[in-house]
Order: structure tokens, then sequence, then C-alpha cells
């Protein structure tokens, strides 16, 4: 089938199958390697971009539905190589580790700055309950996201 | 060339008036790169480089726990539309023997298959949904055979047996005779005994195993993939290839967490990967679901404890009596050495005259034993912290006071009657954090609320860790790094080490260079995990700094002293009056007559002054005894102290731990927020291993629970309050900048705190783990057994 959408702010094509989920379409057609794999059943988050601003697994979604939609991965963000408040902010705490996770809490947190208002540390730890993280026991994360959107 | 001598160099650097870089803040070079999400691991590379010519391997998995392989029927699969190989064992052209301890493990089951999961085949295509249709097309005939699931089953039994040509189902013993037991509990005052049992645990590295290999037009082979020693996985894929070692490379990318597991299944997933493109010619993927993941590769293994230890009224322990059995599983990997680990530390850091330990790797038809975090450690210190605070409470004593009666410090004889000779700060930790959390108050103050509240119940437990750095006993161990200064002064260092998320080649490395040459981070680069490198032996075991790190100073401190020769005589000073700093040299005391180094190094250029270097070192060691576990066990102990505070809800079972505060004592800390960030990822992980994560065997050993939503880790909701680490910085000698280790660390102490924390809140024996509802529920009584 041939899907038409935006991706990254560029209007693109893609043939798929009706069976073909969005995360392979996305790392495999378009070369956008930050959409990670970590379960393939939407437990660990790895793989969130947003489809019309809002965060959805690419692992559970098929590419058929993102037809006529808006796609946006942590590519998309970087404006002028510049960095998000949100990545700036994961930086600085040092909320990096081994960064297999990173881009899926990048997208979260894009997602819950574009709302442009404030989290308390409660609602940022109920927030990002979607996404795991093996190596930074969540600490500096919620630091960070306290930082960009506290 | 005294001046270059290694161990010249280390004591040098071991201490400074003032560090500049070391010590401070720093931010990891690999983070940008990482927030971008322009990171790539190994399957990115595949993505974007080979996607379209690489072959993709499907691996066929046993469905039996134990079975005579009688036949492979390959035919069928082979005639699926683009499927270009079948391998089995029998197209191994090498050895089809990848034990690391024992040679004990086929990397294609040969002759009979040994747990659900075993990999028998793989399958290469030149798509994936042709390699997993094919892989369903794979025929094995398999004449099931009885099975052995439970470890002490397996101990006394010879009819079933895991491995025949071992004639028993126990893979290896370890032992520890000192003093006299009996004595020693005949002198004591109070007596403790208990069986504690704990269980598996998967790394759950959120990036599963992968590797991609590339055949080249001499006979060579480039494998990029996970791993934590490229140059074991080098060998081993070597071995299985039948070709010399120099003609396989292995290229370690970012790792997406490793925990141990990827040091165990690395080599595997490599040799695998390496296997396929040798056989066709053609690049190869391998890259494991993971379903595969948690099915295949080892886990933290599930052990037995029988622990008595005695003490006098006065609260010197007086002797201790342990028996650990590992459930080793199928195949023996790293069984003797996580065994041996778990046996040398079975004392706790304290102080204990008359000791008895015996422990037991035994096989069984299931997933195998492996590294992970911790490495054997975390069971045994659960053991003997449990049995400290009951020991404490029959003499009366509070449990801190206790344990300092018998803390190790320097001049104390360990478990093995090695000598401490200096490097001993878990005293000075245990007091300090027992202070910090306010710890006497807390005790007195949760139990009144305990006797006025009925539904929630509060606890404060300790625990206190030990962790031998570098390998244990006599097993050599070493650090080397390649370090040379470009024609333009920056500075290229090659190390074996791997970024697994820890960031050693990608923070302390760079610290460390930055420190010694004074030149700015931004003009080191550590080309990290590649087998070009000099061995550096693995990133495990907490030494990707600490050990890993000192090839890196001694290679930096060469460079230093020839050019400090040179500036001296540029500048008409002695060398060792010279300052390093900022991109500049300059004598102490006078900072205005400097040179610069980018200067500096042009004219060693310019003057035939070698400006590489290695930094190879060769940890002194000394004489251990198989046969009574006495002698030089380790070169030093990394300690560590974890004091945790929970709430129980009595109704539900629930137990929330609230708070964590720990107290490090491994020598120099070089990255302060790396320190961190492994404490507070270790304190995470054990959360998991001691409240919920737990593998859940069928009746044929087969995993249950092998996906995310059946086997859940802790998310951002489960953490408690993890309190800023405090350091005791008990420098060691011979590491880097006097750093010991930290990785493994948080972990090892957690299940005993958190386990001592619910005793007190609820008044029971905890000697399980995990702590589920279940459990608890049937601690309080409220449901049976």
């Amino acid at each position: 089938m041939r899907i038409s959408f935006k991706l990254n702010g560029r209007l693109v094509e893609a043939d798929v199958e009706p069976n073909e989920l969005l995360i392979n379409v996305l790392r495999e057609k378009f070369g956008l390697t930050s959409v990670k794999y970590g379960c393939g059943i939407g437990e660990c988050g790895a793989c969130t971009v947003l489809v019309d601003g809002k965060p959805v697994l690419s692992c559970l979604t098929l590419a058929v539905d993102v037809n006529g939609r808006e796609v946006t991965t942590v590519e998309g963000l970087a404006r002028e190589g510049g960095l998000t408040p949100i990545q700036r902010a994961l930086m600085e705490e040092g909320a990096i580790q081994c960064g297999y996770c990173t881009p899926g809490f990048v997208m979260v947190g894009e997602y819950l700055y574009r709302k442009g208002r404030k989290y308390s540390e409660e609602e940022i730890r109920s927030l990002i309950r979607g996404n795991l993280c093996r190596c930074t026991g969540y600490v500096n994360i919620v630091k960070a996201f306290k930082k960009a959107l506290g | 060339m005294a001046l270059e001598d290694p161990f010249s160099i280390l004591e040098k650097y071991l201490s400074a008036e003032e560090y500049v870089v070391v010590g401070r803040e720093f931010t990891r070079v690999d983070a940008l790169d990482k927030a971008l999400g322009r990171a790539l691991f190994t399957e990115d590379y595949f993505i974007r480089y080979l996607q379209g010519n690489a072959l993709f391997i499907k691996q066929v998995l046993s469905p039996h726990p134990h079975a005579l392989i009688k036949a492979i029927h390959v035919d069928e699969a082979m005639g699926v539309a683009g499927v270009k190989a079948v391998v089995t064992h029998r197209d191994i052209p090498g050895v089809n023997q990848v034990g690391y301890a024992l040679p004990d493990q086929p990397l294609l089951a040969e002759r009979k298959v040994r747990y659900v999961g075993e990999v028998v085949a793989l399958v290469a295509a030149e798509s994936w949904e042709k390699a997993v249709e094919a892989s369903q097309l794979v025929k094995v005939d398999y004449e099931p055979l009885p099975y052995v699931l439970d470890p002490l089953e397996a101990m006394s039994r010879t009819d079933i047996l895991v491995h025949d040509e071992a004639g028993s189902n126990i893979a290896f013993k370890t032992r520890v005779r000192k003093g006299d037991v009996e004595k020693g509990f005949a002198e004591a005052d109070v007596v403790v005994e208990n069986e504690y049992r704990t269980h598996h645990q998967d790394h759950v590295y959120l990036e599963t195993e992968a590797a991609l290999a590339i055949p080249d037009s001499e006979g060579r082979i480039t494998i990029i993939g996970a791993a934590q020693h490229p140059h074991l996985a080098r060998d081993i894929a070597a071995r299985v290839l039948g070709v010399p070692a120099g003609r396989v490379k292995v290229v370690v990318p970012y790792l997406g967490g490793g925990f141990g597991g990827k040091d165990d299944e690395g080599p595997l997933t490599i040799s695998k990967a390496a296997l396929v493109a040798y056989l066709t010619g053609r690049p190869a993927f391998i890259v494991y679901s993971r379903e595969e993941s948690i099915r295949i590769h080892p886990k933290r293994e599930a052990t037995i404890i029988r622990y008595k230890s005695g003490a006098r009224r006065d609260g010197k322990l007086t002797a201790i009596d342990v028996t650990i059995i590992h459930d080793t599983g199928a195949y023996a990997n790293r069984a003797p050495f996580i065994l041996w680990r778990a046996t040398m530390h079975a004392s706790g850091p304290y102080e204990v005259p008359n000791a008895r330990v015996d422990g037991y790797a035994v096989y069984t038809n299931k997933v195998y034993q492996g590294s992970f975090r911790g490495f054997g450690n975390p069971s045994i210190q659960f053991a003997v912290e449990r049995q400290m605070d009951q020991l404490a409470e029959k003499l009366g004593l509070d449990p801190v006071e206790f344990r300092l009666m018998n803390i190790l410090r320097p001049g104390s004889r360990t478990l093995t009657n090695q000598e401490l000779d200096h490097s001993v700060g878990v005293g000075e930790a245990l007091k300090k954090v027992a202070e910090r959390s306010n710890w006497i108050s807390k005790r007195r103050e949760f139990d009144a609320f305990n006797k006025a509240e009925k539904r929630f119940k509060k606890g404060i437990g300790v625990g206190v860790a030990w962790h031998g750095i570098s390998t244990s006993r006599g097993v050599p161990d070493w650090s080397n790094a390649v370090l040379k200064v470009e024609k333009d002064g920056s500075v290229v260092v090659f190390t074996g080490i791997v970024e697994m998320g820890q960031g050693s080649p990608t923070s302390s490395h760079v610290q460390i260079v930055s420190e010694i040459l004074g030149v700015p981070p931004e003009m080191v680069r550590v080309v990290f995990g590649t087998s070009d490198a000099p061995d550096t032996g693995a990133t495990h075991a907490s030494r990707g700094t600490g050990i890993g790190g000192i090839g890196v100073e001694v290679a930096a401190g060469k460079i230093r002293e020839r050019l400090a020769r040179l500036a001296g005589d540029l500048l008409g000073v002695e060398p060792d009056k010279l300052v390093f700093r900022e991109g500049r040299v300059y004598p102490r005391d006078n900072p205005e007559r400097y040179i610069r180094w980018v200067d500096l190094v042009r004219e060693a250029y310019a003057r035939g002054v070698e400006l590489s270097a290695t930094g190879y070192f060769f940890l002194p060691k000394g004489k251990f005894d198989d046969t009574t576990g006495q002698g030089f066990a380790y070169p030093a102990f990394s300690y560590i102290v974890v004091v945790s505070e929970v709430e129980v809800d009595t109704e539900t079972g629930v137990v929330r731990v609230t708070r964590v505060w720990p107290a490090l004592a491994s020598g120099r800390i070089i990255s302060p927020l790396q320190v961190e960030g492994q404490v507070e990822g270790a304190v995470a992980q054990g959360l998991g291993y001691t409240l919920f994560e737990k593998l859940v065997f069928d009746e044929r050993g087969g995993i249950v629970n092998a996906d995310l939503t059946d086997y859940v880790i802790p998310t951002a909701l489960d953490m408690p309050v993890v309190e800023k680490p405090i350091y005791v910085e008990d420098v060691y000698k011979y590491g880097a900048l006097g750093a010991k280790g930290v990785g493994e660390m948080a972990l090892i102490p957690l299940p005993a705190s958190i386990a001592n924390a619910v005793s007190h809140a609820l008044g029971v024996n905890v000697t399980r783990l995990p702590l589920t509802p279940e459990y608890i529920l049937q601690l309080e009584g409220v449901l049976r057994r």
C-alpha cells in the first residue's frame, strides 16, 4: 500500500505492507535510527514518536495508520543543530548513560513541553512511567524533566 | 627509564594537592550524540550501511529441556526462496566449544540439548520474513530424556546427568577452611542458623543482543557487535571459525546496557554472525527479539545458602559455617568464577577467626547461570547481613554497633586470611551513613510508630558489602592502553574497555588524560571497544575505570615524563617543577613563563621525542591455596554501605522502599556524576531484584515470563528517594588515580538492607527473595506457604 505522511516536517511517501509496523518503516525505510526497539510490545517506550503531536508507541502502530498524518522523531526536533529544552536538561543533569532509552524520553518530554504548562515531580514520575530505563534509576531523568518542565 | 616505570607513575599521581579535572563536574563526551538520538548501536549500523546487503540470521531453539538430537533435517528450510544457509554444529569449521571456565558448551547444540531455548541451528536468508519462515521448517528429531530442574535433586542424583561425561551434576566445588569452626561455635554465646533462597534475574538491557559480521577480501572478518570484551569475543569467534585471532576484528559500538549479560552472551552472538558470514561470504546480521533474549542468555543464578554463625557476648564473631548452592543451569559458563566470588565473600566485610565454607555449582536443565552485576555477591551478602541483624538482636546490640565491632580495618585479616594493609574505608563509611540517616533515632521512631499503627509498618535496615577488585586469587589481570599525541596536539587513546552506559571511556578516561597532560577534554578522543586496541580485559567486575583506567594513566604518565624533560630543557627548569594545565606547561612558581602545549608537541616532533606510549600494567598478586581457600584473594576491596527505609502495607503485603542512603568506600572518585549514576542505577536494578523481578519456570524448565509484560522491571514510580552518596576516598595504590570500582557496588547490599528493613518493620525473619506481596503475607502468617 502507498501511504503519504508528513515526517519531520517533510511530506514523504512509502510503499508498506498492511501489517507493517511504524517502527520498522521509520528505521528501515527512512533510516531514522533514533527510534529504538526494546520490547516490541509497548512496554518500554524506547520507540516513542509523536503522531499529530501526541506520543505514540511506534512498535504498536501500523504504518498505514499514519497515512495523512504528521510524524515526528528525535531527528525532527533538532532545530539547526540546537537542543530542545528536554535534551539540554537531560545532558546537564547526567540523565544519559547508555542512551538507548533516551530518544523515547526526549519525545515524551517534548510532548509535555509543548503543552506549555508546569508539572510537579509526582506528575512527571507518573507521565514517564511508560518509559523504561535500566541504567539511571530515573533519578536524574526526573531531575531533568523538573528542570525543563517544573 | 625509571621515570617511565608504571609503579612510579601510579605513585606519582595517586594523590595531588589539587586535581583540576578529576573529581570535578564533567559532561561525558557521548551525551550530546545520545541526546540527539545520533549515537549508533549495533543494529543501527546494519540499518544505515548494510541493509539489503546482509543476510538475516534467525535462531532455531530447542523446545526440550533435555533430549538427544537424532537428526537435523535442513532440506525443506533450504528450499525456501532467499534462504542462503542453514548452519548446524556439523558446519562449524573450527571448534564447537565456547565454555569460558569449563569446556562443556557448544555454540550450536551437538548430540543433545540441555535446556528449553538452547540454540540448535542458524537460518540465514535475504529477508527477515524468509529467515523466520525457514526456521520453522528446520526439523530436528529429538529423543526426549528425563530431566532435572531442582539443584538439590540434581546434586543427589546420578541417574540423570546434564553432562554425562562429568559423572555428576556438580559442575564445580569451592571451599574455605579457616581456624577451628567447632571450637569457634563452642566459644559462641549466641548462634543463628538459617536457609536463604534467592532467584533468577534477567538483565533487561534495553538493547537486546545483536551482531553484524562483514567478511573482507583477505579472508578476514570484522564484527560490529554487542559484547563487553572485544578481545574475548574475537578469540571465541576465531576458535569457532578455526582461524588465527588476527583474522578476526571485533568492534563494540555503543551498548544499550550490559550489566554482565553481554559479557557472557556477546561472544556467542558475535560468533554466530561471524560463522554465517564466514560460510556464506556475505555480511550477516543477528538480533535477538526480547523473548529470545530472555530465553537464551544466561541469568543471575538462583541460590540456596545455608548459613550458621556465632558470636560472643562481647560482640565478636567466633565462627561461620556456610554452604552455598548455585543453580548453574545447563552450562558452567562463568559459574566457577561466580561461585569463587560468593565463597570468598561469604563472611561479609568482617573479621571472622573460624570459617568453613563449601560451594557447589550444580547443573540443571534450565537456562544457565551467568555474569550479572554483583557476580554471586548480592545473594551471599543478603545471607550475611540477615545473619548479622539476627546475631545483633540476640546479643541485644544495635545492628550498626555490632557490625562496627567486627568490621574490617587496615591490618585486618579476611576470610581467606589475607592481610589488608590499606584502602579499607568501610568502617568510616558505616559510621558516616548511620549518622547521616539518623539511624539510631529512626530505629526508635519506627518502633514507636509500629506499636501505634496497625496497617502500615515502617522499618529501617542496613546492608554492608565488600567486593574484591580484579580477578580472584592469582588469576592474571592487567590493564593496557595505547596513547598517542598527534602533531596538532590532540590526543587519541585506544582501549578495549567498552562504553555500555557507565561512561569510563567517555568520562573518566578523558578526565585522566586531561588531568595528567593538562589538555582540555575536547582535545582527547578515546577509541574504545575495539580488538585493535591492546587487550584491556573485560568491562566487567566494576573495572572499567579502576583497572581499565590504569593503562590510560600509565600511558599518559609516560608521555608527560617525556614532554616534561623537553619542556624543562626549553624553559631551563627541573622537569618535576613543571605544571601541565589548560594547554600550557609552566614552572610552578612562574605561570607566566609558559610554553603552549601545541608548541611543545611541535617541538617534540621536530626533535625526535616519541609521542606514543603503551600503558601496560600487570596487577601484583599473591598466592592462594585452592584446597583450603586461604591466601591472596583480591588486590583490594571496594566497600559500600546502604541504609534503606521501607513502608509495608500489612493488608496487601506490598513493600515500598521510601529512601536509600548509600556510602561508598571505593577509592578515588574520578567522575562524581557518573558514580552517582552508577549508584542510582544499581539501586533501581537491585530494587527490582529484591521486590518483584523473578523469572518463572514451567514444569519443563521453560521460562514462563519471557517478555516485558510479564517480567516487570522498575519504573520511575517505584523508585525511592536516593540520597547523595557519601564518599570515603580510601585510595588504592594500584588503581587508576586510586580508584577501585563502583559499577556493581550499590546492588550488592541493597537486597540485604531492604530485607533487614522489612524484618525490622514486621518483626519477622526474611530469608527469601523477592519480597513479593505473597511472601510478605506468608511471613505475617496471613497466607500459608
